[in-house]
């Protein structure tokens, strides 16, 4: 018999009884949430030791060597604000022209404002040649900083006006370009406000080599850099800063949700805070893990003679400051963007503290929840006719940092910010919050209910009706939303 | 007009502004502290109603929170200040003269409540006081006699063990509670945030018990103990001469408060530090329970393996729980629809519940309890409490994973898998027939490697066993349990009255001024290094015994022997989220089960003891002393009528089965070989034979699916019933093939039946009576001669009549008898899930289970004799090909020929 035995159908008439009930009856599993399998795999970097030939005598001499291979890379990082040090032209309620928010023209709760300061502060920036002027300098091309973020950091360092440190052997530095690190980014954000540590209270010199219990992320067998969440395509890296934004497009920040995704949480009860509770609230317990940051700056008090300079407590130059580590965030209601930045020229509040930067967001927006911030109080000089902020001279060429003359720092600074100084000066309280999102804790280190919630009235770290809440929700329930 | 309007606009933008800017001010501020208690101010009166300021006194509980309280009515409803006295009963024979502290006698703690007519005076109240007191609200035995009256009122006696004392000497001497006072219901144990605990001790253990009070206030600015009497703050009370509120704290208890007595408990953020194995944390030292949101790993602990154990201690702590809310009062309004009890069955919600201010006045202080092992008072208010099921919904928590929800809460306990583990170590046994040279027991601990107390000992915790619980309402389930086993010397007295032996009686036995006495270091060195090393210290030779009962009849005492109890104690807090509970199929189902799981209960054990029946738990296993003297505790589930799959067998009966499988085999075996040998010494021509189509598709088909189903059925069964020998398959994956099958089989046969139904083919099946013995025994002789002479079959195979009368036979009783008991014993058994009660009147899994298994065991016989005889075709492989394609060579036999062709 060649034809084709039939009793096989019957055969697989009994399998398809038995395995298609069972396989339908099977309990499913809910998708498990596999964050790692969403973390960017990256190309190898070419190794460029044998590449890059020639003898380098300049930054611009290096940049044009990388832009014959690289012919978009100078165009594409010009557009970024690594490079513009501004963001968009942005509308907000109390200006009638658009404004741009940026390192490049309004001041911070720390070391002022960069303009007239461009010697020093043009350190972090990824650009040479501030001394030709800023029009000059952000015209061309050869003037963007491709080792600031490419070389080994350990190879090279910047100096005066954003051009690399004499002492810089650029042909080295040149060779050991590759893709970016947390040491290249850490350079400036991790020791941004001029020390480790100063501004973020989330980013310090102690995630270069961080443990699983310091972040949970760039520490322990993840070993994340920045650009596995800060993706970057063109040179356009995702993330946005509040302090240096009004609002920010959702589509430019990143997220926790990147990775996270699904029921993150197999805790029901978890799952119904998030809503109103962001990831980080939770997740990063305390500000400064390692490094302390600094809380407090007050600049009324620079200048003093006699006074012992001291890195944590009074430098001459900077002021009185006091740091703080391993503490407690500031918790607020926060829909992703500002409710105010202060501008150039803005009237300070005569009664009380001056935002630099006020998180927006109330118990009633149904985008706001609550988390974490770090909260810098500083004490800022003022104009006391024209009722705004004044930013000094205070590294540029006889700014306060040379003579420690105030006066005379406002007057140099006022035709360079085209804000006039009436000649009386005072200092007056301000206030700046900073996102906390690094330094992530594991599920297993996160806070627990009673870091918030108490059945017997003990305070938490959640201050529930400065919230908005009439009490501890977890015995007056949660917040209502439309 | 318009001023006006414009003042109106100039106020309302000013106070928007101010309440922008006051808003912006609290988001600054630090987090306030929220108000804690509505407490109002009040006097602090002396006993005889008189303000503390004014007279100096200490101060009264009862006239103090009296001025609105009715504390009265607190008093006699309340189990803590009661202790049992109400229910006191002495008994000659048993020890236990009440259900509480003040009566029952505890073998650990050892000391025994002397009744009026005893020999010895052991405890008198005094001193019951002084040493539990710590534990002791106050009020109950702490104020009232045994007969009712106030101990104040009492003449002093050296014979009445309530009015007496045994002294440092062990001499009894006259207690006068006049001088010593009493002490009422201490309301500020319970209600202040932080009552001075040491202080309200020290008082009690000096006998200076109407001081204990006022005691507790000390160390709050509010009260000092002066050289004489009392010296009141006067900063701390009102010009009215009412103490501030916020002072004190007056607030409804916390868990601290109740940790006081019952046991560890740790809020806040501090590692937890455990006192492990020390009685004044009774549930602790008893169970390893610890009340505490902080994870285990966060602890100060020094655990085995701590880094893994980031699962709080406690749950419902770590959810901010209180005890109080769930031993709740009775009458509070906020619990009050569950306390009422019994209402219309329609009635979802009672509103008419007291008013709160009406609550405030006569709160009920019996606060609702659950039906634990080891606390007997106040049994009317057994089960009174919220319990697991009163807050969670088991099936829509379990629904989505967890097979038989219903028959599993029906049979085990949320907490078996809940608390898969205690953490802290617990006491496993107490040995007072020796004396360690300090006066203490042999002591030992589980879930500890070395001495609890050590900080340096290792813990490991342990599992708790799982007993019998019947609960109130008639339903039993397994519940998680420590056992504690005490051995101990009794005696009888003059009197008649059977009694522990004192422990004063027990040191002098075996103590001579601090060191221990020369008899019996004699017979207990049995190396004669002149020390009692530890594993001499143990009564384990008759010398041993008999010098201990020489030294105690010394003392006088008669009738002394040992004995021993094994007390179970129930474990219900500690309970883990589901992703650290159980959740494991095989946690019980397999070899090991934590249903089987047995419990170490000694090192050594003096006598055989007897397992505690003073409660609601079942210890329906075998108490195992082993020749070494280890005892052991090995649970017996199928004596609770507890049938676990994959874990519960019947050896004998497998041993049956397994039998009549072997026995086939070998029969089947033993056949082939003969037919095999015989066939070679025969010359054999070629049989004639011929090609019929005998089997037509559906018949196939149905053959084949049953085939199938059977044969899966049966491997699958052997999983289920044995899974430590197949751990490569999922437990609750072969289970749900195993009903997919079944289910497929039931439907298969339905149908076939239907089919030879409808067909008249059924009576091929039915065998023929007519001359049936004469045609079975001709088709049993062809298997035992003729088939091996190669005889044709006596009977010839054909279209209409495919089955010689012993296959008739045979699948008369396996259609008949294996195939339906299989079908509805095992519908039975899954039907446990829905009607439990029908599975029950069967006698329930017990007995279902192992009769589905021996079925089982038939099967696989009849499948192996079945495909053996399918090989006696015209060749071997002949009958299955037939079954297959349907057409089969078939012997011609001359004189049948005709009627087949018919």
């Amino acid at each position: 018999m060649s034809r084709f035995p039939r009793w096989i159908f019957g055969l697989m008439a009994i399998g398809a009884l038995v395995l298609i009930p069972f396989i339908y009856l099977q309990p499913r599993k809910p998708e498990a949430p596999d964050a790692l399998a969403r973390v960017p795999v990256k190309r190898v970097h070419v190794d460029h030791h044998d590449i890059v030939k020639g003898v380098f005598k300049t930054g611009q001499d290096v940049t044009r060597t990388c832009l014959v291979c690289h012919k978009d890379a100078a165009a594409e990082l010009m557009k970024t604000t690594h490079w513009t040090w501004e963001s968009k032209a942005v509308t907000v309620p109390w200006r009638r022209e658009a404004v741009t928010i940026g390192k490049i023209n309004q001041i911070n709760n720390f070391c002022i404002g960069a303009q007239g300061n461009e010697n020093k502060c043009m350190t972090c920036h990824a650009g040479y040649g501030w001394e030709a002027g800023k029009a000059a300098q952000q015209a061309n091309a050869e003037n963007v900083d491709c080792l600031a973020c490419h070389a080994d950091p350990a190879i090279y360092g910047k100096g005066l006006f954003g051009n690399p440190a004499d002492s810089v052997d650029l042909a080295a530095a040149a060779r050991s370009v590759r893709a970016t690190t947390r040491e290249n980014c850490g350079k400036c954000h991790f020791d941004g406000g001029g020390g480790n540590g100063v501004k973020h209270g989330d980013l310090d010199e102690s995630l270069y080599f961080p443990g699983r219990a310091l972040d949970v992320h760039m520490g322990g067998k993840h070993n994340l850099q920045c650009s596995d969440c800060h993706l970057t395509r063109k040179h356009q890296i995702l993330g946005r800063m509040i302090a240096d934004n009004y609002t920010i497009d959702p589509a430019e920040q990143v997220s926790c949700e990147q990775c996270h995704r699904g029921k993150v949480h197999k805790d029901e009860r978890i799952g119904t805070h998030l809503k109103s509770v962001a990831c980080q609230t939770c997740h990063i317990t305390a500000i400064a893990r390692e490094e302390p940051t600094k809380v407090h700056w007050d600049w009324s008090k620079a200048g003093e003679e006699g006074r012992k300079d001291d890195h944590y407590t009074y430098l001459k130059i900077k002021g009185e400051f006091s740091y703080e580590s391993n503490y407690t965030p500031t918790y607020l209601w926060f829909n992703g963007n500002n409710e105010y930045r202060y501008l150039l020229g803005d009237p300070i509040n005569r009664k009380g503290p001056t935002y630099i930067n006020k998180p927006a967001g109330s118990i009633r927006d149904p985008k706001a929840r609550i988390f974490p911030f770090k909260l810098h109080v500083a004490k800022q000089p003022f104009d006391k006719v024209n009722g705004y902020l004044l930013q000094p001279v205070t590294a540029g060429k006889d700014g306060f940092w040379t003579n420690f003359n105030w006066n005379h720092a406002f007057e140099l600074a006022a035709p360079i910010t085209g804000l006039a100084y009436s000649g009386q000066y005072d200092f007056t309280e301000t206030y700046m919050y900073w996102a906390t999102t690094h330094m992530v804790q594991a599920a297993d280190e996160a806070l627990q209910c009673d870091a918030c919630h108490s059945a017997t009235g003990k305070p938490g770290r959640l201050d529930w009706t400065a919230l908005g809440y009439p009490g501890d929700p977890i015995k007056w329930g949660g917040r209502k939303l439309p | 007009m318009n001023l006006r309007l414009w003042a109106v606009i100039v106020g309302l933008l000013a106070s928007a502004s101010a309440l922008t800017s006051s808003a912006a001010r609290v988001t600054e501020s630090a987090p306030r502290a929220s108000i804690k208690s509505l407490h109002p101010d009040f006097a602090l009166l002396d006993a005889n109603s008189v303000n503390v300021l004014k007279s100096g006194q200490g101060v009264s509980t009862t006239r103090t929170c009296g001025q609105c309280h009715d504390t009265n009515f607190i008093s006699s409803h309340a189990f803590h200040v009661d202790l049992g006295l109400r229910s006191y009963a002495p008994s000659r024979k048993t020890w236990n003269s009440s259900p509480g502290l003040f009566g029952e006698w505890d073998p650990l703690r050892y000391r025994f409540l002397t009744q009026s007519g005893d020999e010895r005076l052991d405890l008198s109240t005094a001193e019951w006081l002084m040493l539990n007191g710590k534990r002791v609200v106050g009020g109950g035995p702490a104020t009232t006699s045994r007969s009712g009256k106030p101990l104040t009122i009492l003449k002093s006696s050296v014979d009445d063990p309530e009015t007496s004392l045994l002294n440092a000497a062990g001499n009894r001497t006259a207690w006068n509670w006049s001088a010593s006072g009493t002490m009422e219901p201490n309301c500020f144990l319970c209600h202040l945030e932080r009552p001075n605990l040491a202080a309200r001790m020290a008082a009690i253990r000096a006998g200076r018990f109407s001081d204990a009070n006022t005691a507790s206030l000390l160390g709050l600015n509010v009260v000092e103990a002066g050289a004489r009497g009392w010296t009141w703050n006067r900063a701390a009370f009102t010009a009215g001469g009412f103490v501030e509120s916020k002072v004190l704290q007056i607030q409804a208890p916390t868990n601290a408060n109740c940790a006081g007595c019952h046991g560890e408990v740790h809020p806040g953020t501090e590692p937890l530090n455990l006192h492990a194995g020390d009685l004044d944390y009774p549930q602790t030292a008893t169970t390893g329970q610890v009340i505490s949101s902080q994870r285990i790993n966060a602890s100060g602990v020094n655990f085995a393996g701590k880094n893994q154990l980031t699962r709080s201690w406690d749950i419902h702590a770590e959810r901010q729980l209180q005890c109080t809310d769930c031993h709740y009062a009775p009458n509070n309004p906020a619990h009050v629809t569950v306390a009422k009890g019994r209402s219309p069955a329609h009635l979802r919600y009672d509103p008419r519940s007291l008013d709160i201010d009406k609550y405030l006045q006569r709160p009920d202080h019996d606060l609702a309890r659950g039906q634990s092992a080891q606390f007997h008072v106040a049994p009317e208010y057994k089960g009174t409490m919220r319990r697991c099921e009163n807050c969670h919904d088991a099936t829509a928590s379990h629904g989505n994973w967890l097979p038989y929800v219903e028959t599993h809460m029906a049979a085990v306990a949320c907490e078996s898998c809940h608390i898969p583990k205690m953490y802290a170590p617990a006491i496993q046994s107490y040995d007072w027939t020796v004396l360690k040279v300090d006066g203490k027991p042999v002591q030992s601990y589980r879930g500890v490697n070395g001495a609890p107390e050590d900080a340096r000992s290792l813990v490991t915790g342990f599992e708790p066993v799982l007993l019998k619980r019947t609960n109130l309402d008639g339903t039993s389930l397994l519940a998680p349990y420590n056992l504690i086993t005490t051995f101990y010397w009794v005696y009888e007295d003059a009197n008649g009255n059977k009694r522990p032996v004192r422990l004063a009686d027990l040191q002098a036995a075996f103590l001579d001024g601090g060191a221990y006495a020369a008899d019996i270091v004699t017979a207990f060195d049995g190396n004669h290094d002149g020390v009692i090393g530890p594993a001499e210290l143990r009564i384990d030779t008759p010398q041993k015994e008999a010098a201990v009962k020489a030294r105690l009849a010394k003392l006088g005492l008669q009738h002394v022997r040992i004995e021993g109890q094994v007390q179970p104690f129930s474990i219900n807090h500690n309970v883990a989220r589901g992703e650290h509970a159980l959740n494991d199929c095989r946690a019980c189902h397999a070899a090991g089960s934590r249903v089987t799981q047995g419990m170490s209960l000694a090192g050594f054990a003096p006598v055989l003891p007897v397992f505690d029946t003073n409660n609601n738990v079942t210890g329906s296993g075998d108490l195992i002393r082993q020749n070494d003297g280890a005892l052991f505790y090995r649970p017996g589930p199928i004596r609770d009528a507890v049938y676990v799959f994959g874990a519960t067998r019947l050896g004998w009966l497998d041993g049956l089965g397994a039998l009549a499988f072997v026995a086939t085999l070998f029969g089947v075996i033993g056949h082939g070989v003969l037919r095999y040998l015989a066939f070679k010494k025969r010359p054999h021509g070629h049989a004639l034979t011929r090609r019929l189509h005998i089997y037509d598709a559906y018949r196939r088909f149905w053959h084949w699916l049953q085939a199938i189903s059977i044969v899966i059925l049966l491997l699958t069964g052997l999983v289920i019933h044995r899974p430590d020998l197949f751990d490569v398959f999922s437990f609750s994956a072969v289970v749900s093939l195993h009903n997919i099958l079944a289910a497929l089989l039931v439907i298969n046969a339905a149908l076939s039946l239907f089919y030879h139904l409808a067909t008249e083919r059924l009576q091929e099946y039915i065998p023929r009576p007519y001359g049936f013995f004469d045609d079975a025994i001709t088709q049993a002789k062809y298997y035992v001669s003729g088939i091996f002479k190669g005889e044709p079959h006596p009977f010839e195979k054909s279209p209409d009549d495919r089955m010689n009368p012993l296959q008739k036979l045979t699948y008369f009783g396996v259609l008949n008898v294996l195939l339906p008991l299989q079908i509805v014993t095992g519908a039975l058994m899954w039907g446990v899930q829905k009607w439990p009660e029908v599975a029950s009147a069967f006698g329930g899994l017990p007995v279902l289970a192992p009769f589905h298994s021996l079925v089982a065991w038939l099967f696989a016989s009849f499948i192996l004799g079945h495909v053996y005889l399918t090989t006696t075709g015209a060749t071997p492989l002949e009958a299955i090909r037939g079954m297959v394609t349907g057409d089969e060579e078939i012997e011609v036999h001359e004189e049948g020929d005709g009627d087949a062709m018919a």
